[in-house]
């Protein structure tokens, strides 16, 4: 018991159960409660919601899309918490590139305990209750060197608790390790296992390097898991449905699961349904708004994508406008056995370029080779 | 020791020529003299003007428009005028050109360079004008239209390179070295980095830092205006903020409103309305990430500093300060601007920072904005000019004489 009604509805039901408006009804009622919790506890949170949302009237309303908002940005550039600094037991960090500010996440025990009880109903949901091999298409250097990519560390320190005798299939230099691998699946045996990997390094470090070395596994009944957004990708025009085709065609994976998640909303992440979209669960869901004027879009127009939690408790991170552009595809659809809306990812927004009398050169350049 | 060589460093030309060459050929002009204000180069840029205005594709962005204004015969008679009147008043001088002319043009603010190279191309020097890596759609028109002239013109081909490089020391450096007069135009960045580079010791230097501007409204000549009077001055609002997404250093960021706080709000929703209405009656339609731009400003500001927001605008931004002294003065960019207010338009000079530029104005008498410039000028401002006209490019800037920076000054005195 949580002290909110809400909250054990929404943790007493499985991740896909609810039809969307009743979903919408309890996730609306616990999101009062998160803006009011987060406006009685948090100082620069407070300030926004007096300062740009016309202060406690905000705590009032009656539908999701009016619930009070912050760019997700703003956690690289402020200490928003709702906690005592002593109560805080593990801070996330966003990945970033190198320079950039990263986001810092500040978790306590309640919040951090919130977030894994969700992930493990929405991982056994895709991948059923018995844990299973895992493969991580990663080098096992990556968790020990912290600071080489925080985002690809914590990826795989989270998904760890949902497999067991975890394997890393790439070398230090990246290569893949083929023999190893196939003694990893030999030993194993019958159980297939779960491959995790982030979506770029699963295509450039196993499915090219498979190809290169005209490999073909038959790895039927594996389950392969990735995120990280297909921006790198872009350049080589590999989408979705390549991205699946060439890894049956190359490993025999059939069942490929990307998933959106963001350090800023540990927990309610978005599994790809059968249809391959993206799935909100009971414990989030997703608003999309105009670029231009925020006004919230009806499903199949795109614009940026607003997420809303109900875990955080920690900091007030319930109700975050992304950078993402998306669109919802539908809700609901009983061809899939799944409540709820799903969406589909078309991008992130660019960057505002607003140079003027300033930045002439920008930032220094290296000489051009 | 270096072993590198000005032949081997590479820019990429966009005028007269589309290619790739060395430092070396591109600094490589005719050395022809050339008399300042030749009716020669008066009439090429007249030219330019008209090529400028007739080409469908220019005419649609505002800011080029103005520039081919500014470029029109009318204008450059007035500036050649003005040049006569200076020889007259300086009977002992003969001008000559500065000579070669290294312009750095500012990042994104596409058709300002325009203005730099063409005072000095009037005034008879040989130009070299780097442009930033990534043009526009119109810049790219508009070198084009400037290449195909020079095809026609021998002069203009020979006397001015427009190119562009990736920011490389080396290069800069040799063409600091070839230039006697050296301009910056592009904030306080790319001048700290710019200015370590060596200059012939007989060359001279102009730079123009990174700037703040803003408006100053009184609030009982506005509200006595009326409703036609508030439009006209949101059509002008309109042009000094959006023309370059905000960015020219003379679009203001700051309203700053002078008189008694009572009638603020019925000021504000008059102002911002009025903005709307403009908006919508241009169909503007800023850059695609500006929302989100301005909301990352906003809600970082709010954290720490009191004041009101309205997210309800479309294509700006406006903050309330509920007190002057927690402005700081920060640019944000792509229609975001905050409102404050003082009591007395003299207490605006209280917050004159050097790197304030241009106060647009409405509604002060010439003897107070005089007053004011006065006190403010001495920390910085340096120009006051009517809501409507921040961004008309003038020949006194930042409070310098260009004319004057792109001429020598011979003396000639007899007994």
């Amino acid at each position: 018991m949580t002290g909110s009604p809400a909250l054990d509805k929404l943790m007493a039901s499985s991740p896909y159960s609810l039809p969307q408006r009743e979903k919408r009804a309890v996730l609306t009622e616990r999101t009062r409660e998160l803006t009011r919790h987060h406006y009685e506890r948090c100082d620069l949170y407070r300030n926004l919601l007096d300062r740009i949302f016309g202060g406690p009237k905000a705590l009032q309303f009656d539908t999701l899309e009016d619930a009070p908002f912050f760019p997700v940005s703003l956690f690289k550039t402020r200490e928003l918490r709702s906690v005592d600094p002593a109560a805080v037991v593990k801070t996330l960090t966003s990945s970033g590139t190198t320079g950039q500010a990263v986001s810092r996440i500040h978790l306590d025990a309640g919040t951090a305990q919130l977030q894994s009880r969700t992930l493990v109903k929405i991982m056994q949901h895709f991948l059923g209750v018995q844990r299973r091999p895992m493969v991580f298409l990663d080098h096992p250097g990556v968790i020990r060197d912290r600071r080489s990519s925080s985002a690809r560390a914590a990826g795989i320190l989270g998904m760890l608790p949902f497999g067991r005798q975890p394997f890393y299939a790439l070398r230090d230099d990246m290569s893949l390790d083929v023999d190893g691998l196939l003694e990893y699946i030999r030993k194993v045996g019958e159980q297939s296992p779960i491959f995790f990997g982030f979506t770029y390094m699963v295509w450039q470090y196993f499915v090219e390097a498979l190809e290169k070395l005209n490999l073909q596994l038959s790895l039927a009944g594996a389950i392969l898991l990735h995120s990280g957004g297909w921006k790198k990708l872009e350049p080589l025009k590999v989408g979705q449905e390549e991205f699946r085709h060439r890894l049956i065609a190359v490993a025999g994976i059939e069942s490929v699961i990307n998933f959106y998640g963001m350090v800023e909303q540990v927990g309610s992440v978005y599994f790809e349904n059968p249809l391959h979209f993206l799935h909100a669960s009971i414990y989030s869901d997703i608003i999309v708004r105009d670029t231009n004027t925020l006004k919230p879009l009806p499903p199949g127009r795109q614009g940026l994508i607003q997420v809303i939690s109900a875990l955080p408790e920690s900091y007030p991170g319930h109700s975050l406008l992304t950078e993402d552009i998306g669109m919802v595809e539908g809700s609901d659809n009983p061809a899939i056995g799944m409540h709820g809306q799903y969406f589909r990812i078309l991008g992130r927004l660019a960057k505002a370029d607003l140079r003027g009398c300033s930045d002439t050169f920008q930032k220094p350049l290296p000489m051009p080779s | 020791m270096s072993t590198t060589t000005d032949n081997d460093l590479l820019v990429r030309l966009l005028a007269p020529a589309l290619n790739v060459q060395s430092v070396e050929s591109a600094l490589h002009m005719n050395e022809l003299p050339a008399e300042p204000f030749s009716a020669r180069r008066c009439r090429t840029l007249g030219q330019l003007s008209r090529i400028i205005l007739q080409d469908a594709e220019l005419r649609a962005d505002a800011g080029t428009v103005a520039l081919g204004y500014w470029l029109r015969r009318a204008n450059i008679d007035r500036l050649t005028e003005a040049f006569r009147r200076r020889q007259e008043g300086e009977p002992d001088v003969v001008f000559v050109p500065a000579g070669r002319v290294f312009h750095v043009a500012p990042g994104n603010v596409d058709t300002m360079f325009v203005y730099s190279w063409a005072l000095s191309y009037l005034c008879g020097n040989r130009n070299i004008v780097r442009l930033s890596g990534e043009q526009s759609q119109v810049l790219v028109r508009l070198l084009g239209l400037l290449s195909r002239q020079m095809q026609d013109d021998a002069e203009l081909a020979e006397g001015n390179r427009f190119l562009t490089y990736e920011h490389n020391q080396s290069i800069s450096a040799a063409f600091s070295r070839w230039a006697t007069h050296r301009v910056l135009w592009g904030g306080d960045e790319t001048v700290s980095l710019l200015r370590t580079l060596p200059l012939s010791p007989h060359a001279s230097e102009r730079a123009f830092g990174s700037k703040f501007s803003y408006s100053v409204i009184s609030i009982r000549a506005y509200l006595e205006a009326g409703i036609d009077a508030a439009s006209k001055l949101a059509a002008g609002f309109f042009n000094d903020v959006f023309w370059f997404d905000q960015m020219a250093c003379s679009s203001p960021h700051l309203v700053m409103w002078v008189g008694s706080p009572e009638q603020m709000d019925t000021t504000l929703d008059r102002f911002h309305h009025a903005l709307a209405k403009e908006i919508e009656r241009r169909g503007y339609r800023g850059g695609s990430s500006n929302a989100i731009h301005r909301l990352n400003f906003v809600f970082d500001l709010a954290c720490e500093t009191d004041l009101t927001a309205d997210l309800n605008q479309k294509e700006f931004l406006a903050v309330r300060l509920s007190d002057t002294a927690a402005l700081r003065k920060e640019i944000c960019g792509g229609g975001l601007f905050t409102h404050s207010r003082v009591d007395h338009l003299l207490d605006v000079a209280e917050l004159g920072e050097e790197r304030d530029q241009t106060i647009t104005h409405f509604g002060f008498s010439r003897t107070e904005l005089r007053e004011l410039a006065q006190r403010a000028g001495a920390r910085g401002l340096d120009r006051f000019v009517p809501i409507g006209e921040a961004l008309s490019f003038e020949a006194i800037w930042d409070g310098y004489d260009l004319i004057g920076d792109f001429l020598r000054r011979v003396t000639v005195r007899v007994k």
